[in-house]
């Protein structure tokens, strides 16, 4: 019989994303099911840490459920599930990704490693990797099918318009492919895109899910061993508004409002003017009142009103301004007005003198 | 004579002033030292779903041997905790401890084992920390937790004796204790 460390660290940020919606209190059981007797047993878990479960398990396994309930109305959430036995091979998921976020970076191995109360993130239009490492599967004639042989899963699941995957029932999450793994190491699975459902690729907002799971046996049925998720965002776009294509202006600016839709969790977005036509790579005057700084879980929209920033056209003449965005891939222009600028009055007169 | 005389439009306030300072101010600290990035237009929708096409031809998964069937993850998800659970409820608090783990509720406690509205959830032990002069925690063992082996009759004499809300225990965790099994091995073990 063998003991095994329940770790609650991964539980931290799902259980904070459901709390910091609601303000209602969440109460986090760690519950040991023994396999196959049915002994439920309940480890009595703080909100992050690691401890031995002082219950031996069976030859049969067991399997260790992570919930957080909610206190009112009384509602439980699954977080996570893992499935334990004397056989039963064991395996990690590992997602990794641009943005940095959630990484541990002080693992500098093959391998890459995340904090446990983190979720990995990244945009609707960048690759991701997956890293599924495996061990304990045995090879022998006689070994039991469920020891020579896992299967892993992906899923995908949108969180619908504006969704930000809060509560959110992880059964409705389409199955999308389903392969097997009969040899200990590491695979590693290069994504170019997500498969998140979505009429709007640009928009997609989900996430994909990785788990592997045991093979059916006469004493467990198929049982969830790793399972990690990464959330998809979609791309940020934006408008300027109060000013046209071409515009001719006179004696000052017009208010200008900047409609911002989606700006990354971890971004800086800006309007910024240079003289001339538009042209990618070039660094302009940032607007005054026109910088935003996001640094949240989910994305967010902004919609910004620009008046009185005419010192920041030093001249007359051909003017651009763009709206840029800067995230963890990279800079984004997502929208650009050009327009000519004439503050100088002409005042034609003449000059008689009668002698 | 005639002259030309060029006039510029009024075009700054103190206001704006402020405004251009604190601008400047949070650009000096979250964006000055930056290292030059190229710049891109965003992606568009036609541009993505071109790639997706790519991407999904190239499923990295389609190197692994494909595998058929229901989705475990739906088919064999876990239980509701709640279900699988009995609610212990008491001056606004209330716990959860499984299905099977109280083995004695006396009369006069009945009420206290469903939930009430507005109570706050704590872990077992908070809420047996303040509730121990009405609860007592009987430790039993793996075995007697599997139905092999009975609890012995001194302990059952305490619990009849005690009046207390009885709650089978693990080293300290709530535990189901499955029906006794007809074995020999039970038969004999009666003191």
């Amino acid at each position: 019989m063998k003991k095994f460390i329940l770790q609650t660290a991964a539980i931290l940020s799902a259980t904070l994303a459901v709390a910091s919606a609601t303000e209602t209190t969440y109460t986090n059981f760690i519950r040991q099911i023994q396999l196959p007797t049915g002994v439920q047993y309940d480890a009595s878990v703080a909100t992050s840490g690691e401890q031995l479960s002082p219950l031996e398990i069976n030859p049969g396994g067991a399997r260790f459920e992570l919930w957080t309930v909610k206190s009112s109305p009384l509602t439980n959430y699954l977080l996570d599930t893992r499935y334990v036995g004397a056989y039963v091979p064991i395996a990690q998921v590992v997602i990794d990704c641009e943005d940095t976020y959630g990484k541990d970076l002080t693992n500098i191995g093959p391998v890459p490693s995340n904090i446990p109360a983190m979720i990995r993130r990244t945009r609707a239009d960048r690759p991701f990797s997956v890293y599924i490492t495996t061990s304990g599967l045995l090879s022998g004639a006689t070994d039991p099918a469920a020891s020579k042989s896992v299967k892993l899963l992906r899923h995908v699941q949108s969180y619908g318009l504006a969704g930000t995957g809060v509560i959110l029932d992880r059964t409705q999450a389409t199955l999308l492919s389903q392969a097997s793994i009969n040899a200990n190491g590491v695979q590693t699975l290069a994504y170019t895109l997500n498969s998140i459902p979505g009429s709007d690729r640009t928009k997609v907002r989900g996430e994909e899910r990785f788990s592997v799971f045991s093979l059916a046996d006469y004493q467990a049925p198929e049982s969830q061993l790793a399972s990690q998720f990464i959330q998809v965002w979609p791309v940020a776009d934006g408008a300027i508004s109060g000013i046209t294509q071409n515009q001719s202006i006179r004696f000052s600016m017009p208010q200008v409002t900047l409609t911002l839709n989606d700006l990354y969790p971890d971004s800086r977005t800006y309007a910024q003017v240079y003289r001339g036509e538009p042209q990618l790579g070039t660094t302009g005057t940032i607007v005054p009142g026109s910088h935003q700084i996001i640094n949240d879980s989910v994305p967010q929209s902004r919609v910004l009103t620009l008046m009185n920033y005419d010192d920041t056209f030093d001249s007359d003449g051909r003017w651009t301004m763009e709206i840029l965005t800067v995230t963890p891939f990279g800079v984004d222009r997502l929208a650009h007005v050009s327009f000519t600028l004439d503050r100088t009055i002409q005042l034609n007169g003449s000059f008689n003198t009668i002698e | 004579m005639n002259r030309i005389t060029t006039i510029h439009a009024p075009r700054i306030s103190i206001k704006f002033i402020a405004l251009l300072g604190l601008n400047v101010l949070a650009v000096d600290l979250h964006s000055q030292p930056e290292k030059k990035q190229i710049m891109h237009d965003s992606v568009t929708h036609e541009q993505l779903s071109a790639a997706l096409r790519g991407s999904v031809q190239k499923d990295p998964m389609k190197s692994l041997k494909t595998e058929m069937g229901a989705d475990p993850s739906v088919v064999n998800r876990p239980q509701d905790l709640i279900s699988q659970s009995d609610v212990v409820c008491f001056g606004g608090y209330a716990t959860l401890v499984p299905k099977g783990a109280i083995l004695q509720i006396p009369k006069n406690f009945k009420d206290r084992i469903h939930i009430q509205p507005g109570v706050q959830i704590q872990s077992w032990s908070d809420f047996y920390a303040a509730n121990r002069g009405w609860i007592t925690a009987v430790e039993v063992s793996r075995v007697q937790a599997e139905g092999n082996k009975p609890i012995s009759q001194d302990t059952h004499k305490q619990m009849v004796k005690s009046g207390n809300l009885i709650v089978a225990t693990y080293q300290g965790g709530p535990i189901s204790v499955l029906p006794l099994k007809h074995t020999e091995a039970s038969n004999k073990t009666q003191p």
